[in-house]
């Protein structure tokens, strides 16, 4: 009698299906259980990004395992949109990465518990972040312990179109202009509907980075949210002035025209704006272009010197099953030996300062023209720091929704940001 | 064991059946019977290991609050509590569901019909158009949404289309007021996948039945009222239902297209309950919003199904 054959019923049916059912979540629970046992030398590391980081980080990672043989690391480069959820979901399942790139949101982790702690570690290496990172040392810090070593780190800074610069007679941008040499050479260089003279400053580091050259700042370093400041609201007025009634920015609507996501970015390499603050990211590709002729410079200033920074640093989560080795590896991708590589691949600003001020750096073998490397570490040197509040995310959102109407021209700076403080008072709990 | 479907003649340490009527049954169905528990629970199983033990769980969760990192702490009914009197963008993101589903479904409902109808006649070159008419179906969401942010620029093609009749059209998805029916229309896109279905059924409507009525006198528009629609109702009832649970589910466009802005005028309930669960890690907060779409999904597919009886026409059913 085969199987087909035997008593069958109804009942039988779904107890056995219920025990294959529960035999299933058992054997997906083992699994997570496996490749545990102490002294693996098999490290994960989580990254985000594209095709660029992904060679960038895996060269790196070969170079470290050149130098530790006995290492072997996995690289698993998430897609930017989605890494945050992928390694939460690799966290709560048990199997989360050794090392970990984080960013602003780093004390979402930290103040869960879910990264380690490194102040031990940088003891026993003796690593000294303030010398090997400058000002970013220990911006990864949470109540005073440091969860992530800076691995990244780049100001942003102004790309200028230098053809159009020059046709106009408008002398090369530097650290001392004002915002209004900044709001003059725009609108010299905006032609009404064709070309703006500035991408604008919607986006929150740069916004930002105008509050902060204005006195002000979003969370002060208490934690507590301070974003209807009048040094605030005065800065944001300005960066919407610049939009509606300077009309040197375009606006949300005309970049919707320009095509799908448009943003200053594509905007610049186009030629449709003559001067955009962003991060390093478009350098490599800039440099590999014919259409525009551009440099970069610092970014400018208001009462004060400052500028947001992009950076991300290397932390080890909670799961990682062998926490030293994981250091040794981090100590290695932020050192001397492991950081050209981040330049030389096109990727980012290394956050080690000596490569930073290195040749390896300010004129890259792959840089064609001459560019102003040099912006970078000039502007690190004012560039302020942003406290990473546990609940950033939240934050964000708080502004995307809030600052909606104020980006569409409907709404004023300051009534926008009291809506905002509100709200952030509620998100931020006093401590 | 009163469901055994097997003869006690063929196992005699059987214990003898009940009293109760045993239904025997003939070795070939009992074949297929067996076969269709085989076949069928690659599904159940499914069901029970990544459907039902997480639903359960979340209903657990629902009642906690949860980083998805630390143990859940218990809070009772807190989250639904805050949920309905302490969140005023859930009520939004419920208002502007509600809103989509309203008008997306009737909709999509009428426009299928209306397709269908015109492609049952004998025009020209009609296999062309029912092509045309279902290709939007089969093109990735994800693709027709970044065409549609390029049909709704400001100054994108379908302004310019108003433009020509004097209409000064809005900017769709960056205005509050109109971004909802931006997505409608977004929806009505792929009405081509009901089309198709009330097609094939209307082209299965007895040729006779309209023969006869010609014969009585009944003109195009009686005959689509009295013959095709009802034959057609039960897959317009089917469409009804799939197209209520996936309109209070809609992810993706608000994902792509609008991140729910601006200021949440296109926020949806699921798109709100990703963001809970994976932007601001609270599971526990986020299971709840999960629970009370689920109940108002229930709820409307209930009403659906209590109303059919009046209007949905079943050829084996007659009453």
């Amino acid at each position: 009698m085969g199987i087909m054959d035997t008593n069958f019923s109804r009942r039988g049916f779904l107890t056995s299906t219920l025990v294959a059912a529960a035999g299933v979540i058992t054997l997906t629970a083992c699994g997570s259980d496996s490749g545990g046992g102490g002294g693996d030398s098999r490290l994960v590391m989580t990254v985000w990004g594209g095709e660029v980081d992904k060679a960038a980080y895996q060269a790196r990672i070969d170079a470290l395992v050149e130098a530790y043989p006995e290492m072997s690391v996995t690289l698993q480069l998430i897609l930017s949109d989605s890494y945050a959820q992928k390694v939460q979901t690799m966290i709560a399942g048990g199997s989360g990465p050794d090392i970990m790139q984080v960013a602003e949101n780093v004390n979402v982790y930290s103040s869960k518990n879910q990264l380690l702690p490194l102040d031990e570690h940088i003891a026993t290496a003796k690593l000294d972040l303030d010398s090997r990172f400058g000002p970013v040392g220990s911006v990864y810090s949470y109540e005073d312990t440091v969860y992530a070593i800076p691995d990244r780190s780049g100001a942003a800074i102004l790309y200028y179109n230098k053809g159009l610069f020059e046709s106009a007679g408008i002398s090369a941008p530097t650290a001392d202009w004002t915002w209004d040499d900044m709001l003059s050479a725009a609108q010299e260089l905006t032609v009404p509907g064709e070309r703006w003279g500035y991408a604008g400053a919607g986006w929150w580091p740069l916004w930002w980075s105008f509050a902060h050259q204005n006195g002000g700042a979003i969370i002060d370093e208490a934690g507590r949210p301070t974003a209807d400041s009048d040094a605030v609201v005065e800065a944001l007025q300005y960066c919407g002035d610049l939009v509606f009634k300077h009309k040197v920015v375009p606006s949300t609507i005309d970049y919707a025209n320009m095509g799908t996501d448009m943003g200053g970015d594509p905007a610049f390499a186009a030629g449709l704006v003559a001067m955009n603050t962003t991060g390093f990211w478009n350098v490599g590709s800039l440099a590999e272009q014919d259409t525009v002729e551009w440099d970069i410079a610092p970014m400018w200033r208001g009462k004060e010197q400052a500028v947001a920074t992009f950076g991300s640093g290397l932390a080890i989560s909670r799961t990682a099953k062998d926490p030293a080795l994981a250091f040794k590896a981090i100590d290695f991708l932020t050192s001397d030996k492991s950081q050209p590589l981040v330049i030389s691949m096109k990727q980012d600003v290394p956050a080690n300062v000596e490569v930073q001020q290195s040749d390896a750096f300010l004129s890259p073998s792959w840089m064609t023209d001459p560019v102003n490397m040099q912006a970078f570490p000039e502007s690190s040197s004012f560039a302020f720091k942003s406290t990473f509040i546990p609940q950033w995310n939240e934050m964000q959102q708080a502004f995307t929704d809030g600052l909606a109407d104020f980006w569409l021209g409907k709404q004023e700076a300051a009534p926008a940001l009291a809506t905002i403080q509100e709200r952030l008072e509620s998100i931020i709990p006093a401590k | 064991m009163a469901t055994s479907l097997s003869p006690s003649a063929t196992k005699p340490t059987e214990p003898p059946a009940p009293a109760a009527p045993v239904r025997r049954m003939s070795t070939s169905r009992k074949r297929e019977a067996r076969y269709f528990y085989l076949f069928i629970s690659p599904w159940i199983v499914g069901f029970l290991a990544f459907m039902l033990g997480p639903m359960i769980a979340s209903v657990y969760y629902s009642l906690t609050d949860w980083d998805t990192f630390t143990p859940p702490t218990f809070v009772g009914i807190d989250n639904y509590v805050r949920l309905f009197t302490e969140d005023p963008i859930f009520w939004k993101a419920l208002g502007n569901t509600f809103y989509y589903a309203a008008i997306s479904v009737p909709l999509g409902l009428v426009l299928g019909l209306w397709l269908a109808h015109l492609l049952n006649k004998q025009v020209r070159a009609r296999k062309l158009f029912r092509t045309l008419i279902y290709l939007p179906t089969l093109v990735p969401l994800v693709a027709t949404a970044m065409i549609f942010q390029m049909v709704l620029a400001p100054d994108g093609p379908l302004n310019g289309l108003l433009g020509w009749f004097g209409i000064d059209g809005p900017a769709w998805l960056l205005d509050p007021d109109w971004v909802k029916p931006a997505l409608i229309l977004l929806s009505a896109w792929g009405a081509g996948g009901a089309t198709v279905l009330l097609l094939a059924t209307m082209k299965g409507i007895p040729n006779e039945f309209y023969e006869a009525a010609e014969i009585d006198g009944a003109g195009s528009a009686r005959q689509f009222r009295s013959i095709t629609f009802p034959q057609v109702t039960p897959i317009i009832f089917f469409n009804l239902i799939m197209g209520l649970i996936g309109a209070f589910q809609i992810f993706s466009q608000v994902y792509i297209l609008t991140s729910g802005g601006p200021n949440n005028a296109s926020q949806m309930v699921v798109p709100l309950l990703f963001n809970e669960a994976f932007s601001y890690y609270r599971m526990g907060y986020a299971s709840a919003i999960s629970w009370v779409l689920f109940v108002i999904i229930l709820l409307f597919t209930l009403v659906a199904f209590r109303t059919s009886r009046r209007w949905v026409f079943y050829e084996t059913a007659m009453r």
